[in-house]
């Protein structure tokens, strides 16, 4: 059953990302209706499959559950901002972490000594969530340059005629900024509490840049809403701290090698 | 029967020729009055500024004659040449391809535009006391097919003229464009074809400013906005969201030393700067501030011919839509025609059969009752049979849209020209 729903969400997903992509290569663009109705059918099917992941062990559910957030967020893009753009890359994204998830294999190699508790299932959803939320922001903001380089080189190709305008990519960018970060606070201190009360260990160093990459992402917020920061700069504060945060996760898991635990 | 249309278009005329051709509303009654009196059933006149078109139905060999007279008329000598010289004329199927590729905008100086849907109703709503059965219906089609090659192909889509690319450019940096501030530089046509086409977009034309304050006064008030002389419109750039500057001034007005303290106070606000004027009126360092996109009359005429090019792209799919829709109506017309005809022409032999038969059965007066009958029901039987084939025949044409070649072929042959009240 979780392969079987895995497999047809990865298959909707690949479906979905023809349907972004097609425009690009000089195609017609798929109608509203197909652009919105793939991913939701994708989104269904991968939900069903998640939820019978529960306790989330390994690496692969976690990609599995980001792949859905990304997807969940793709879908929200188009609703609300009308961005289908952000599909160019939560699209492959959504479509590669759920294959690797499939490859990785779903059923966790190494079954744990106790099950998890709810909280800590809570910890990881929301932490996941708000990781997915930090995505959304990197990609608006991706966007938002293409667009902007662009639009000062007087290039008026494909980018500028299918992304969407800077202003509403500028919205999309701070608005999951702001939702994401407290997001994603809110999962670091469930992350503790399930620590201090000995659900699963965590090693210093996995505290210490956990911690630093929090307050890099602090300050991605901050210059938006205290400085005031839009546009280009705050474009590239948001790039600059989720790649922080890849960077980070990525020198983790070289020194912390295998497949067993997302961190 | 027949639908003829006589024209002219920018393509077989300047602009020159063009603007004297074109009629006001007001004037469009009278001068098919006119053309109608020298004999055709029903005419829509469709005059805008890039053509002049009677479309007529069933005109007299006369007719054209009357249209170039009329034309010429209103050239009044002004070029020396006769407005037939600048004409063209279609006939039948080529007349209803011509508006239908017309009402699609296949036909327009700027492909796909959509205007001209609009001008071809309101040609038809002037034109319906006089238009006729068969105009009325060719209109009606044609504004569908306009409708259908818009919404199943790409020919409208894109921004493809300059003014449009303005409202395309700004787009794209506005979430969007309703509510947005607006300053207008100088005061010339440009710069007010530019301005409605934000205006219709929802932005607010908050200021206009020129070096002759009189001039911005009078646009200011068309627009609903302030007026201010030039020199003071500089502080204004740090709180308007579009300048469209369109001045005729002979070097660059908007220079980074007059806009960049305003612009610094913007807070990165994007700013939108549409330079209509040529010679460009802003200088192109301005561009290097932040969050100002700045584009001037050749950035969006290659807006507009990028569009264009992708407009050129669904042509071939258009065409396919007009040839598929001629053939539609071609079938209606065809048996149209075909009914009242064929109508006639059994008539014509149900009145020959029955005087042969008077004159036969007079001849033979020893015949007993039933044998006359015999005789009668003989003839009957033999006209039906001579008849069938060509009435079936004549159907199918019609409906395949062929009748109306058959149909001459046939009034021809038993006379039935002026008969059939055609």
């Amino acid at each position: 059953m979780v392969l079987t729903t895995h497999f047809v969400a990865l298959g909707l997903y690949a479906l979905a990302t023809v349907l972004v992509l097609a425009p690009f290569a000089g195609l017609r663009p798929a109608p509203r209706g197909l652009l919105l109705g793939v991913p939701i059918a994708g989104i269904a099917a991968h939900a069903l499959g998640v939820m019978r992941l529960t306790p989330f062990m390994g690496v692969a559910p976690t990609l599995s559950m980001l792949a859905l957030f990304l997807a969940l967020f793709q879908v929200a893009s188009e609703a609300a901002f009308r961005a289908s753009a952000v599909g160019v890359f939560t699209g492959p994204l959504a479509t590669g972490l759920i294959g690797l998830a499939l490859l990785i294999g779903l059923v966790p190699e190494a079954r744990p000594v106790a099950g998890r508790s709810p909280w800590s299932i809570l910890h990881i959803t929301i932490s996941i969530l708000g990781l997915a939320m930090l995505a959304l922001a990197f990609i608006a903001a991706a966007l938002y340059l293409l667009q902007f380089r662009e639009l000062k080189a007087k290039r008026f190709g494909q980018v500028f005629r299918l992304f969407p305008p800077l202003e509403r990519l500028d919205q999309l960018n701070h608005l999951s900024l702001v939702v994401g970060f407290p997001t994603v606070t809110l999962g670091v201190l469930l992350g503790f509490g399930v620590r201090y009360a000995g659900g699963v260990s965590v090693n210093a160093a996995q505290v210490v840049w956990g911690m630093l990459m929090w307050l890099v992402l602090g300050w991605a917020v901050g210059v938006r809403v205290v400085r005031h920061w839009a546009g280009r700069r705050a474009a590239f504060a948001s790039i600059a701290s989720f790649a922080a945060v890849l960077l980070v996760y990525l020198a983790l898991k070289l020194t912390t090698p295998g497949t067993q635990r997302f961190l | 029967m027949s639908i003829t249309v006589l024209g002219v278009n920018h393509r077989t005329a300047p602009l020159e020729v063009r603007e004297r051709f074109a009629h006001a509303v007001g004037e469009v009654p009278q001068s098919l009055e006119r053309v109608l009196a020298a004999g055709a059933r029903g005419g829509v006149l469709l005059s805008t500024c890039n053509r002049t078109e009677f479309y007529l139905a069933e005109p007299d060999d006369a007719v054209p004659e009357a249209v170039w007279a009329l034309l010429s008329e209103r050239l009044g000598g002004a070029v020396g040449r006769s407005a037939s010289e600048y004409g063209y004329i279609r006939r039948d199927r080529d007349a209803v391809r011509h508006l239908y590729r017309v009402s699609a905008g296949l036909d327009s100086m700027i492909l796909g535009e959509p205007q001209i849907q609009g001008q071809v109703r309101e040609a038809w709503d002037v034109s319906k006391p006089v238009a006729g059965p068969v105009l009325h219906r060719l209109f009606q089609s044609a504004l569908l097919v306009g409708a259908r090659v818009r919404s199943e192909t790409g020919i409208a889509t894109g921004a493809a003229s300059a003014p449009s690319a303005a409202v395309a450019v700004a787009g794209k940096i506005f979430t969007q464009l309703a509510g947005r501030s607006a300053l207008i530089l100088g005061a010339g046509d440009i710069a007010e074809l530019a301005a409605t086409c934000l205006v219709a977009e929802g932005v607010r034309v908050t200021l206009v400013a020129n070096r002759t304050y009189e001039r911005a006064k009078a646009i200011a008030e068309e627009l609903g906005a302030r007026a201010l002389p030039l020199d003071e419109a500089w502080d204004h750039f740090s709180d308007c969201d579009i300048v469209l500057s369109s001045t005729a001034a002979p070097h660059a007005v908007v220079t980074w030393d007059r806009v960049a303290p305003a612009i610094g106070r913007r807070g990165g606000r994007p700013l939108c700067i549409l330079d209509l004027a040529v010679p460009r009126d802003v200088e192109p360092a301005v561009a290097q501030l932040e969050n100002v996109f700045l584009y001037d009359l050749d950035d969006l005429q290659a807006v507009a011919a990028h569009a264009a090019a992708e407009r050129r792209n669904d042509i071939p799919a258009a065409e396919r839509i007009v040839t598929e829709e001629v053939e539609r109506f071609w079938g209606w017309y065809g048996g149209l025609v075909v009914v009242p005809v064929l109508r006639e022409f059994r008539e014509r032999m149900e009145a020959v059969r029955a005087a042969e038969l008077e004159r036969t059965l007079r001849r033979l007066p020893h015949l007993s009752p039933e044998d006359r009958d015999q005789i009668e029901y003989f003839s009957q039987a033999l006209l039906n049979k001579f008849l069938h084939q060509p009435t079936v025949a004549l159907k199918e044409a019609a409906r395949a849209g062929r009748g109306y070649g058959l149909l001459d072929a046939l009034k021809r042959l038993f006379g039935l020209e002026r008969r059939d009240g055609t």
